[in-house]
């Protein structure tokens, strides 16, 4: 029973990574009804990014906290531009088409994304390591080992979870961004510079798949060229299955997802190898019982 | 007196064919303007045009002699034109005061804002009564007060209204107009397009009649009142 502890902070920390992803779905699709197949690639690329920013700050000299510090605001600051990018020049100009043609072109640019890094990065092929910058070590409660570091990424995961939601419902740009979302054209007439809104919203929503690259390179201490695949599909279907367009719905979603693996791995740790298995048939029962999410009939969250 | 609006021999089209085809009317500052005109005569178009959000494809229009040709529609709203547009078209899945806070998206000083919200809140008491419900949630007659609240919170120099009286009783509209009427009095340039005849010539200065696309009749509203292009460009008269 040892193992309760770790199994509840693997898994809180897997639905925060996967929260903060689907958050990012539903964002998209909220504000330009588009489902951003890029997504994980860009939270590929921010690991990435991040990776780089650190052996560019340690061969600087600077100290541990310094290059965590640098890491996080390199891969953040490189999936806002990035997918700031990828909203003005690829998908703005293509809103008019049919939906099929957007999900093409977000498809093709993460694929390009990942076959970039695949081929330019130094021995890209393989896994890399990621330094740990994040204190070791941890602590027991009772039988139950817990890591500092993941304490620490867990919180700073559902804080930055926090700050989307409050930045979506009670700041100014959320206001713009939610008015576009339902009424692109009244918003317009209300002063608001859409083709500014736009771009913004996709920066925020790609910041979030930065952050939780980070989180995940920071974890598991290693990333590879394709690591935005599964936990887009993931991400994607925590959206879905907490009704897409709704932020509670994606992070509950995330949550839920993360508790379905994780449940698997401590019910029959010998089947842990088949956890994703497992959890995505779950969900599959679960999206034919419910066809349009958890949360869809609400909708009040919708952005 | 401010918000003097000229629109100069515009064509504007969808696809191809023309729906306006040479339409000037000047929307003097000070006055409530109307423009009458039954279904499918080019009214919307007119708006839509002047707000650029289909721009037209010849012609010229100027605000307070500044021409709107080469702007966005942001930035024409952000030059004191506002818009309550037809159907309301209020943000369902916001609240009350969050709807009245896009109306002054372009101001940025909080304490702006909450002097125009109280201003919204003594026309329409009821909206500050149900200021954090979802406006989706609310009657026809209170989302119309709404819209109405969310067009005052820009504290436009003109105001253009788009068929105020769509989908509501007779006593909400004659409310709505007077609500229109009192705003003028306060100094707001008006551009009222409805389709509703005499309750509009009552309030409005002065009109220009559409039809198929071009400016049939214009005139005081007095002379508007009893001119009988008036009455048959309602009732299907040729032209």
């Amino acid at each position: 029973m040892g193992m309760i502890g770790q199994h509840l902070l693997n898994g809180l920390m897997q639905g925060t990574i996967y929260g903060l992803v689907a958050m990012g779905f539903t964002i998209f699709f909220g504000v330009m009804n588009v489902i951003k197949f890029s997504h994980g690639d860009v939270l590929t690329l921010g690991a990435f990014g991040g990776l780089v920013a650190v052996w560019a700050a340690n061969a600087l000299g600077l100290s541990v906290p310094l290059q965590f510090i640098v890491a996080l605001c390199v891969a953040m600051a490189l999936t806002a531009v990035v997918g700031a990018g990828i909203s003005h020049f690829l998908i703005m100009p293509l809103r008019n088409a049919p939906p099929l043609n957007m999900l093409l072109m977000t498809m093709m640019v993460g694929t390009a994304i990942r076959e970039a890094i695949r081929l330019f990065f130094p021995n890209g092929t393989n896994p890399q390591r990621f330094p740990e910058l994040l204190p070791a070590g941890g602590f027991n409660i009772g039988p139950s080992f817990f890591r500092t570091d993941a304490i620490i990424l867990i919180i700073a995961g559902a804080a930055s979870i926090g700050a989307v939601y409050w930045i979506i419902n009670h700041s100014k740009f959320g206001l713009a961004m939610r008015a576009v979302a339902e009424d692109t054209e009244t918003a317009r007439v209300m002063g608001i510079n859409f083709g500014r809104i736009i771009p913004l919203t996709f920066a925020l929503g790609s910041i979030t798949a930065g952050f939780a690259g980070m989180i995940y390179a920071l974890y598991y201490s290693e990333i590879n060229y394709s690591m935005g695949l599964l936990l887009a599909v993931i991400g994607f279907t925590a959206a879905i299955v907490g009704g897409l367009g709704n932020i509670w719905g994606a992070i509950i979603g995330g949550y839920l997802f993360a508790g379905l693996q994780t449940f698997v791995v401590a019910a029959m740790p010998s089947m842990s190898d088949y956890k994703n298995v497992f959890a995505f048939v779950l969900i599959i029962v679960l999206i034919t019982w419910r066809p349009t999410g958890l949360l869809a009939e609400r909708g009040s969250e919708r952005v | 007196m401010s918000g003097h609006l000229t629109v100069e021999n515009i064509f504007t089209a969808y696809d191809r064919a023309d729906v306006l085809s040479g339409i000037s009317i000047d929307v003097q500052p000070g006055k409530i303007t109307c423009i009458l005109g039954s279904n499918g005569a080019g009214k919307s178009t007119l708006i839509r045009s002047i707000l650029r959000l289909t721009p037209p494809r010849a012609g010229s229009i100027a605000f307070e002699g500044k021409t709107l040709d080469q702007m966005a529609t942001h930035e024409i709203v952000g030059l004191g034109i506002a818009c309550i547009p037809e159907g309301r078209r209020i943000f369902a899945k916001m609240t009350v005061e969050e709807n009245l806070r896009v109306g002054a998206y372009l101001v940025n000083a909080e304490k702006t804002v909450k002097a125009r919200l109280g201003k919204v809140y003594e026309v329409f008491p009821r909206l500050k009564e149900r200021a954090k419900q979802l406006a989706g949630t609310m009657s026809g007659g209170e989302q119309a007060m709404v819209s109405i609240g969310r067009g005052m919170m820009t504290d436009p120099k003109l105001l253009i209204i788009d068929e105020p009286s769509l989908g509501l009783s007779p006593l909400f509209v004659q409310e709505n107009f007077n609500i229109v009427r009192r705003l003028n009095e306060t100094g707001v340039t008006v551009l009222l397009v409805e389709q509703n005849v005499n309750q509009t010539l009552a309030i409005a200065h002065y009109g220009y009649v559409l039809s198929q696309g071009k400016i049939i009749v214009q005139g005081d509203s007095e002379m508007l009142a009893k001119n009988e292009e008036v009455q048959s460009a309602y009732f299907g008269g040729a032209h």
